[in-house]
């Protein structure tokens, strides 16, 4: 009995008792074997036990055995695909932990956000970290895609994967869009209200695809809880589903792509050989991704916390008032762009210049051609991609045509993002432009900005001589208060002067004004008004609004 | 250093960096919070300015002044001490604001001092009892009220007059009234709230299609659908102020105008307001 415990007997079953368990938990790999895998040492063991990984454990098993090291050169890919999944389940993670704190009812909707704001450790955090991963995830997918298609790597066996792709881009928009919506802002209300119109340009079915998705004619209390569950039941889902199709003809299937120069290139069969040559996933790959992982959320938690990025927040959502430049998000306004145009005219132009005088517009309705017809037109011809070049060739210059259609849609997408944006096209009459521009409807602007000491009491009226210092009776003065006021009356007397300026951004006669109000215990009124007579029928007009100024408003 | 040691040792860096982020937002964190509460309470109370600006100011005055016998001041020291024991409310202050905006008043609760004009006293404002506002925007105007609470000052419920009261005989003969006292009387008194401000009584200045008050008083008596005793426009002028329910401009059949401006004016204030009104053609 005390034989059976001397020290080195019980040293070496200790060792096979804690060998096993590692064994149990690593699914495969003993003591050694996990010591020479950290080491980046070669397998110690045969049959290599880190391959035993990819059929014992579930995690393993969707993840490939190995890459070939010419797929994995960081100039091929710039590990676009990682990061859109990075970005995904970060979105998870965080978008989880937020679901304890939201309520998806519009009077509750934007106080849960005040609530996650300012009674919540890290709420901020959070929510910067989950606005900032969707932004990421729309970017990186696209960017991925556009890698993919300039290396022509949705080719031969992987046209299924590009298909698929293609999917995930829409799933990755939808999601990013209909999260949109639940922060209940007039921000998100607008823009989603934007974006459900378009539904209803839908032919036949048109209305009724609209009311399915807001629950009633408006967006309310329908809408809003069905674009909830359609956020953190059925999109993230689907996502799931075919990311999970897309990840597996990669890792399981057909792996990374070789750059083309390598595969079809003229190098020689050393470069070759190299080119094939397998890096592991265990331990080399894994422990890229590790690395790459902690880079992301160095990069991300950086960027909310010390960066003070943040994601923002408007006034509660009021279905009456719909702000001044209201746009759709940033990765829609293409398609806001592409409503700009209008078909119908510029084909009865055309025809007009050659002397035949066409009735279009009756036949063609613009919102649909612009807002259904062709999207889904570009997206089945994304869809198709693979299956429209038929060009074996993977190499940029192999494929000349191929590619200056890839860069002509990239510089469509972006001019037409443009012209999606308020700057294009949008004639705001010049006094709604010029208080606009001082004192937006929503966010900050110059007015907001100055300091609440500076927004000394009083009447200042516009003149051809801008001041240089409104408070001369303090010491320091108001150089803010100076500055927006100058700007102000800079713009004024431009559209006053200016006969150069198109009609609706001219204020002939303009005398504006700048009202500064004790109102209350540290709040002021501020009254900006413009009187000027009307271009065309000289008729005196004033245009005029109050904005309410509180000391702690806060300006971010 | 191969790549892979790069990578762990790099890697471990940043994810040590990381940490120091989120402990050190972590430190800040009870700070931010108490700005971004403090920022809210601020923005609300801009909201809940614009709003009783737009929905309130035309009876409670721009500055929550009120107006006699019609509205109560909010901006009132009174609120803010004795209301609620006034009133017998358990709750806060802001959630009796809430109430009261919210479903109005039926019937007033001080009926000798701001009778209202007519029922309800105060209409309901929640789009919950067929106002127009939502909950949210309630709460906004009533952080806007509690923002008056460090500088209310203590407003004169009633006061005193100068002289007798002036009654309600219209046929009795007035001292000669100033026209410029009577403008500063409609506004004190309130009259502007109802009569210039908002339309809820009859307007009194010039409009395209109808002309001052001081004008139509000159023949209003002689109508055929005159129902009062005046036989005169200072007659009519004093009976609509004194009496107004003798006679009832027609489409204000449903507004009760105070009863009580007989008792709240001097022979000498009727005149003057009389003489400011018989300007206004």
């Amino acid at each position: 009995m005390l034989k059976s415990l001397n020290f080195q007997d019980f040293r070496k079953k200790a060792r096979v008792a804690i060998d096993n368990r590692v064994r149990i938990i690593t699914a495969g790999m003993g003591l050694n074997e996990l010591r020479a895998a950290v080491r980046g040492e070669p397998p110690t063991e045969k049959p290599n036990p880190r391959y035993k990984v990819h059929t014992t454990s579930f995690i393993f098993h969707i993840r490939p055995r190995y890459y070939e090291k010419g797929s994995t050169i960081l100039t091929h890919t710039f590990r676009l695909g990682f990061f859109t999944s990075f970005f995904f389940f970060l979105e998870v993670i965080t978008g989880l932990i937020l679901m304890i704190y939201y309520t998806p009812s519009p009077a509750d909707a934007y106080n849960s956000i005040l609530n996650l704001l300012s009674n919540v450790p890290y709420g901020q955090v959070l929510r910067d970290l989950h606005r900032l991963g969707a932004e990421g995830m729309v970017i990186f997918t696209a960017l991925h895609m556009l890698r993919t298609y300039l290396t022509g790597s949705y080719k031969k066996d992987r046209t299924f994967t590009w298909f698929t792709g293609v999917f995930l881009l829409g799933i990755t928009l939808f999601l990013s869009f209909s999260g949109y919506l639940l922060p209940w802002d007039q921000l998100s209300y607008w823009a989603v209200t934007i974006g459900t119109s378009m539904a209803e340009a839908a032919p036949l079915f048109g209305t009724q695809a609209n009311l399915l998705l807001r629950g009633a004619p408006d967006i309310g209390a329908g809408g809003l809880l069905r674009f909830y569950l359609i956020h953190v039941v059925l999109f993230p889902l689907l996502a799931i589903l075919v990311i999970s199709i897309h990840y597996y003809k990669v890792s399981r299937e057909h792996g990374i792509s070789l750059p083309a120069k390598i595969e079809e290139g003229n190098v020689s069969a050393e470069v070759k050989r190299e080119a094939k040559q397998r890096i592991d996933y265990i331990p080399d790959l894994l422990g890229h991704e590790v690395f790459l992982t902690a880079l992301g959320l160095f990069l991300t938690i950086g960027a909310v916390t010390v960066f003070n990025w943040h994601a923002p927040l408007e006034h509660v959502a009021n279905p009456q008032v719909t702000p001044l430049d209201t746009k759709a998000p940033w990765y829609f306004w293409w398609l806001q762009g592409m409503l700009k145009i209008d078909p119908a005219t510029i084909i009865e132009h055309a025809f007009a210049r050659v002397g035949i005088h066409v009735e279009l517009s009756a036949l063609l309705n613009s919102k649909q051609i612009m807002g259904i017809v062709l999207p889904t037109i570009l997206a089945l011809l994304l869809l198709g991609v693979p299956y429209i070049d038929r060009n074996p060739y993977r190499s940029l210059f192999k494929r000349p045509v191929a590619v200056g259609f890839g860069l002509l849609f990239t510089l469509a997408i972006v001019a037409l993002s443009y012209m999606g944006t308020p700057a294009y096209a949008i004639q705001t009459p010049a006094a709604t432009r010029i208080l606009q521009d001082l004192a937006p409807e929503e966010g900050i602007g110059p007015l907001r900005e100055i300091p609440f000491d500076q927004l000394r009491v009083g009447t200042y009226e516009v003149s051809s001589t801008i001041p240089r210092n409104l408070c001369t009776d303090t010491p320091t003065g108001c150089p803010v208060l100076t500055q927006a006021f100058a700007d102000f009356s800079q713009q004024v007397n431009k559209a006053a002067t200016d006969v150069n300026l198109q009609p609706y951004q001219r204020l002939p006669n303009a005398k504006a004004v700048m009202l500064i109000e004790d109102w209350q215990q540290d709040l002021r009124k501020i009254t900006l008004r413009i009187v000027w007579d009307d271009v065309t029928t000289g008729k005196s007009k004033t245009y005029e609004r109050h904005i309410f100024l509180h000391r702690d408003h806060g300006a971010e | 250093m191969s790549r892979a040691q790069l990578e762990i040792s790099l890697g471990i860096l940043l994810v040590l960096a990381t940490g120091t982020f989120l402990i050190y937002q972590g430190l800040l964190e009870p700070e931010r919070m108490a700005r971004l509460d403090k920022e809210q309470r601020a923005q609300a109370i801009e909201v809940g300015a614009d709003l009783f600006d737009t929905n309130c100011k035309g009876c409670h005055g721009p500055q929550g002044e009120g107006t006699p016998g019609l509205c109560p001041p909010l901006n009132d020291k009174y609120f803010f001490t004795d209301r609620l024991k006034d009133v017998g409310w358990s709750g806060s202050l802001e959630d009796y604001i809430v109430a009261t905006v919210s479903s109005g008043r039926l019937v007033s609760t001080r009926p000798d001092q701001y009778p209202g004009n007519g029922h309800p006293a105060m209409p309901a404002w929640s789009d919950q009892f067929g106002g127009p506002l939502r909950p949210d925007q309630i709460r906004y105007i009533a952080a806007f009220i509690m923002n008056w609470q460090s500088t209310a000052p203590l407003r004169q419920q009633a006061a005193a007059l100068a002289g007798p009261p002036v009654g309600t005989d219209i046929t009795q003969q007035l001292p000669a009234g100033d026209a410029t006292k009577g403008e500063a009387l409609a506004t004190s008194q309130g009259c502007v709230g109802c009569h210039v401000t908002t339309t809820t009584g009859p307007a009194w200045l010039p409009k395209p299609d109808q002309p001052g008050i001081g004008a139509r008083a000159e023949t209003r008596f002689t109508e055929a659908d005159y129902t009062g005793k005046a036989t005169s426009a200072e007659q009519y002028l004093l009976e609509s102020i004194v009496n107004p329910s003798a006679f009832k401009v027609p489409g204000y059949d449903a507004v009760q105008m105070p009863p009580t401006y007989g008792q709240a004016l001097t022979a000498q204030d009727a005149a003057d307001l009389i003489a400011y009104l018989l300007t206004l053609k």
